[in-house]
């Protein structure tokens, strides 16, 4: 699909619009019958190879009127074009004819080489026209590719002396052909620059700006495109990336992959400290059974009640702990963790402890999930937040010491 | 509870279900097989240790063998009960196993900034794969996890409540 060398590179082009054609034909209703189509082709075809100079543009050859065409601009080109062939012959006016093409934006590459011109030279003319063409050429910027097609096969209709009625008509069937033509062109520009460039050296340059061009000096290089495609898959990658991952504010590429980073360390934290937790069922959680219950039952009674059994069912707990804390801060901890239990201080503990008193005397029997400080980060929160659930609001009202113990799900991130 | 959440179960064979079955099952081998409770805290580490294996393997087992980062996982997991097995019975033969996991070829980890490495490092099996892999296993991975943290939350609520 990619013309390296210009043998007969708009053949590309073309063909798969035969082809089309062909089916279309069939079907549509616009136009004249197949046979006269066919003629037409077959003789496009046949006088393509022949060079520049023998291309006649016959005088009587009637332009396409300009009612046919949809643009001023493209009217001010076809007359320009039709004042050159007679003043100057075939250079000058291939040479409008391509700015005529390049104004649709077709890859105009394919033509520059069958014409057997030299294309340096029809470069340098390339950059007189460019202010006055490109001006005019913009504005037709969103001509459907019905002009387009027309365009093109306009540039050969005078070499084959056909009315121009039909190729319009032929256009009419191309529409469909040319829109995934269209997709195709602006890329093969850019692969057709190694092959133009390789006569022009500044040809990148000279290239009118229409077209989508490759950037000066990287089309070239295989790797350089590579190295694109290469980049582009990843942004593709760190884009879809971004929804997974909570903070999706993405600003580059860096701080994206460190949220990532951060996101997937949470995860494995808290699966750490969720299979730390009371899991494996009741052979774990001997020890605090009695503060389930106790929890159980307590909801239905008072606070005082609930204090003292709990107490008593906490004391063992927190004489182990405080034996530990004697030795190692971090053992006691550890210990805490393996019950499910964390340290926190003794004012978001009260604070805490009071939302949750609050809720639970008006539900009583809420369970642990509907708790308000249910905050678990299942969601997207961020990881830096503390993430406590609150099993029962087991207040240590034991006043002493700078710690409470709370029956926890799972632990804050320290 | 337990009837409503499963005939309420949208997918039958999701990676969620999935999942539970397998970890639940293998919660209860690992709870049949230590002794009860253990206040000692070498053996609330070791029982910790079990458990999270178990729930990676599980999770790594039900997603099945497609993902790279699951075979490396389940590989992972493996090395490391065999090693330890190992450490139990010849002492000093663990040098062999270390090597298993360095056979990447170190391509892949000399190219690629400090983030990306440090991606490498979290995400199993990272190490030999080149970045646009990486950040296709690390999504995968990242969703996989997201619902064993769910799955996992939902059974203990189920046990404590």
């Amino acid at each position: 699909m990619q013309p390296t060398s210009g043998e007969l590179p708009e053949m590309n082009n073309l063909n798969p619009l035969v082809s089309l054609h062909d089916s279309q034909m069939s079907t549509s209703s616009h136009f004249d019958p197949t046979s006269s189509h066919d003629d037409f082709l077959d003789q496009m075809f046949s006088s393509v190879p022949s060079s520049a100079s023998s291309f006649p543009w016959p005088d009587d050859h009637a332009p396409p009127p300009p009612c046919h065409l949809e643009d001023q601009s493209t009217a001010l080109l076809v007359s320009k074009l039709r004042q050159q062939q007679i003043s100057n012959g075939a250079a000058k006016a291939l040479l409008l004819q391509h700015q005529l093409m390049l104004s649709r934006g077709l890859a105009v590459d394919d033509l520059h080489s069958p014409f057997g011109a030299d294309i340096e030279f029809l470069n340098v003319p390339h950059a007189d026209q460019d202010d006055v063409v490109d001006g005019s050429c913009y504005k037709s910027a969103n001509l459907d590719h019905e002009a387009s097609i027309k365009a093109l096969f306009n540039g050969f209709t005078g070499s084959i002396g056909h009315s121009s009625n039909q190729p319009q008509h032929l256009l009419h069937s191309q529409d469909g052909a040319l829109h995934s033509q269209k997709f195709g062109g602006p890329a093969v520009p850019e692969m057709n620059q190694p092959a133009a460039s390789g006569t022009s050296g500044g040809g990148t340059a000279g290239q009118p700006k229409q077209r989508v061009r490759a950037r000066r000096g990287q089309a070239t290089d295989p790797h350089s495109i590579a190295e694109r495609l290469r980049r582009e898959r990843i942004a593709e990658r760190m884009k879809s990336l971004q929804e997974l991952v909570p903070n999706a504010n993405k600003t580059d590429k860096a701080s994206m992959l460190d949220e990532i980073i951060d996101y997937v360390k949470f995860l494995q934290l808290q699966v750490k400290v969720l299979s730390m937790s009371r899991l494996g069922g009741a052979a774990a959680v001997n020890p605090l059974v009695p503060d389930i219950s106790s929890e159980g039952g307590r909801n239905g009674n008072g606070t005082q009640t609930a204090l003292s059994s709990n107490n008593d069912g906490m004391t063992v707990t927190e004489h182990q702990v405080a034996k530990l804390m004697e030795e190692d801060m971090g053992s006691a901890m550890q210990y805490l963790q393996g019950k499910g239990l964390c340290l926190m201080p003794i004012s978001l503990a009260t604070a805490i402890s009071t939302t949750t008193c609050r809720t639970r005397s008006h539900h009583p029997l809420a369970s642990a999930s509907n708790n308000p400080l249910n905050s678990e980060a299942a969601g997207p929160t961020s990881p830096s937040m503390s993430a406590l659930t609150v099993q029962s609001a087991t207040i240590a009202a034991n006043g002493g010491g700078e710690t409470s113990l709370k029956d926890v799900n799972s632990v804050s991130k320290p | 509870m337990t009837s409503d959440h499963i005939s309420s179960l949208r997918n039958p064979s999701s990676i969620k279900t999935r999942f539970a079955h397998r970890f639940v099952l293998a919660l209860k081998k690992l709870s049949m097989d230590r002794a009860s409770s253990s206040v000692s805290m070498a053996d609330r580490y070791k029982r910790y240790r079990k458990v999270r294996a178990a729930a990676y393997a599980s999770m790594a087992s039900s997603v099945g063998p497609k993902r790279a980062w699951a075979r490396a996982l389940l590989r992972k997991i493996r090395n490391r009960k065999m090693g330890s097995n190992l450490m139990k019975r010849l002492g000093s033969r663990t040098g062999l196993l270390k090597k298993r996991t360095v056979l990447k070829p170190r391509n892949h980890r000399e190219m690629g900034s400090e983030q990306e490495n440090s991606l490498r490092e979290l995400v199993p099996g990272g190490e030999g794969m080149e970045f646009y892999r990486l950040l296709n296993e690390t999504g995968h991975y990242i969703k996989c996890l997201r619902a064993q943290v769910k799955v996992m939350k939902n059974i203990i609520d189920l046990y404590s409540n």
